[in-house]
């Protein structure tokens, strides 16, 4: 499904016509990325059209002061036993969305939680069906953007490749953080940050913000951060990775991922002794 | 815990086993952590005559070890840190052949920090000198930087020892070698050090150097030059240029700082301690020089390809 043609981009991205997926791992990431691709919608006075198993599925981002009447909720099924109907699915939603258009939104979001359809009986098949009435007509459109979503937990094996193919692009986490030499992307699994790009003096604030709030969510737990991206690191923010380590409470600390060669080689110039609650991890 | 540092000049070969076995031997009687760090072919014949011992005693070969004086500090650091709550009983004999002058200033020095970097670890170190091979600024340089000697059978208190801090000022006076006038420069001004790396990097990669030995340069030119943002006073620059095998980089500020003889070679606790930085600096490069003058703090860089 990833392969190396795969567009990843950035839930604030995504733009008309963009027909995303995501496969996420738990609540917390769908939360996070499905919840932005809400949330950035109903702020900019844009239709969201979610669709998903039943009204028990709480929609996530919706802020509080949402203007009425500019989310509306599809319940997709199937019953529990039942069988996902796509054809009837298709049907409301394009029912939606032209209403939308005539109400005078700019622009229209369709958000789709199709996990419950998809293990439903002959759910893949009825799954691809959907997705493909949304690629023939999302594409073209100057004012339809879909993010279509499954657990990733509850898919079999070779169901996400097949229903990857189906996308134009992969729904990815805002930033934290990004200016024109540093990123930083919160990770769920593992739980963390990916940092990219170069980490000097000049961003070791925002780096000990984003630090804290994640080492926070990791609770007790290791802290993982995927360097495959980072150029540099100065010494200075060595020296607040671990100070941030050393500030952690329990057992957990923080995993350096995927560090590149050069970066490892500094990192051993030092030596681990200096870098107490600091490993590697997976390279 | 005092340290027991002391200078073994020896004659030959049966001379050099005549004590160092029983120096080992006494460190495993005592349980120390026995470590023998020397030339072959003295290492190969230790290893020998220690055969029954098994794996009692760790052995490296002083070829292997003694590359750059910092990283061989950092290393019998974590030997000692790793050794406790046990003292370390070292058998350490230097390489000195092989250095250029300046290369064996700095390994003299190394052997006067160690009084002070593992003052308090209780460690017990022979450093074996070869009189027949070793030049007589060596040997005599071994009673400067050596508390204790072991000369002629004879062993005790050594009057020509010189306290590190002393010492270490001594390297330093008179080192001035002028910048050269073809110099690139680069005024350091913003405090994003993005260009800077750019163009250290740049040199490195012209010059020749390795990946590696090019990424250390440009971590410790951005060290360096952070720290004269954060603590330095304006104008401030960097400079580069070529000196043979060597390329050098400079950075200066404007600011008046009186460095210590010591400054930088001390190995912190851990990266949360003060002078994490500068230690670090030195470990990455192969030689940094320290120069506060009238003129301003000049911190002056140097790897070799």
């Amino acid at each position: 499904m990833e392969t190396l043609w795969s567009i990843h981009r950035p839930v604030r991205d995504l733009r008309p016509g963009d027909h995303a997926c995501l496969f996420y791992g738990g609540e917390d990431e769908q939360r996070h990325i499905t919840g932005a691709f809400v949330r950035d919608g109903l702020l900019a006075q844009e239709k969201v059209v979610y669709l998903a198993g039943s009204a028990c599925d709480a929609v996530p981002g919706v802020p509080a002061d949402a203007p009425a009447g500019t989310l509306t909720f599809l319940p997709a099924g199937p019953r529990e036993g039942g069988t996902f109907d796509p054809a009837a699915a298709v049907a409301a939603a394009a029912a939606e969305i032209d209403r939308a258009a005539r109400d005078g939104y700019r622009a229209i979001r369709v958000a789709a939680d199709l996990t419950r359809a998809l293990r439903s009986p002959a759910g893949l098949e009825r799954v691809l069906y959907f997705e493909r009435h949304l690629e023939r007509t999302v594409p073209p459109s100057t004012q339809v953007m879909a993010l279509c979503q499954f657990d990733r937990r509850r898919c079999n094996p070779g169901e996400p490749d097949a229903l990857g193919e189906g996308h134009t692009v992969f729904a990815a986490p805002d930033p934290e953080f990004e200016d024109a030499v540093l990123r930083i992307v919160r990770t769920f699994r593992p739980a963390g940050l990916a940092l990219s790009g170069e980490l000097d003096a000049s961003r070791h604030t925002v780096l000990d913000r984003e630090l804290t709030a994640s080492a926070s969510r990791a609770g007790g737990g290791d802290l993982h951060l995927d360097l495959a991206r980072l150029d540099f690191i100065d010494l200075g923010a060595i020296n607040i990775l671990a100070a941030i380590a050393a500030s952690r409470e329990g057992p957990g600390g923080i995993v350096l991922d995927r560090v590149s060669p050069q970066l490892r080689a500094v990192l051993e110039t030092v030596g681990w002794d200096m870098l107490p609650g600091l490993r590697l991890g997976r390279t | 815990m005092t340290l027991e540092h002391r200078a073994f000049l020896y004659d030959d070969h049966a001379d050099f086993l005549s004590v160092t076995v029983p120096y080992l031997r006494s460190g495993l009687e005592r349980g120390q952590a026995v470590v023998a760090v020397v030339r072959e072919p003295n290492l190969s014949a230790l290893r020998e005559v220690f055969e029954p011992k098994g794996a009692a005693i760790a052995y490296f070969d002083s070829a292997d070890f003694y590359r750059h004086p910092v990283r061989t500090l950092r290393d019998y650091q974590t030997i000692v840190a790793q050794s406790a709550p046990r003292s370390v009983c070292a058998l350490a004999e230097p390489v000195w052949d092989g250095w250029d002058d300046r290369q064996t200033l700095e390994w003299i020095r190394y052997e006067s920090l160690i009084n002070v970097v593992f003052a308090g670890s209780g460690a017990r170190a022979l450093c074996p000198y070869d009189t027949g091979s070793l030049p007589p600024r060596v040997l005599d340089e071994a009673r400067r930087t050596h508390p204790l000697l072991l000369c002629d059978g004879r062993t005790g208190g050594n009057d020509s020892y010189v306290d590190p801090a002393t010492f270490g000022a001594k390297c330093d006076r008179g080192r001035r070698p002028a910048r050269p006038c073809d110099a690139e420069y680069l005024a350091i001004d913003g405090h994003d050090l993005h260009a800077l790396r750019s163009f250290v990097a740049e040199r490195a990669l012209t010059h020749g150097l390795a990946r590696q030995p090019a990424q250390n340069l440009v971590t410790a030119a951005n060290e360096v030059a952070a720290n004269a943002l954060q603590h330095g006073i304006p104008p401030m620059g960097l400079w580069v240029w070529r000196e043979c095998a060597d390329l050098v980089c400079e950075i200066g500020d404007n600011g008046f700082w009186r460095p210590s003889p010591l400054t930088g070679f001390i190995p912190p606790g851990s990266a949360l301690q003060r002078g994490f930085g500068l230690w670090t600096v030195r470990l990455l490069v192969d030689l940094m020089e320290l120069r506060a003058g009238w003129d301003g703090t000049f911190v002056r860089l140097r790897v070799r390809r």
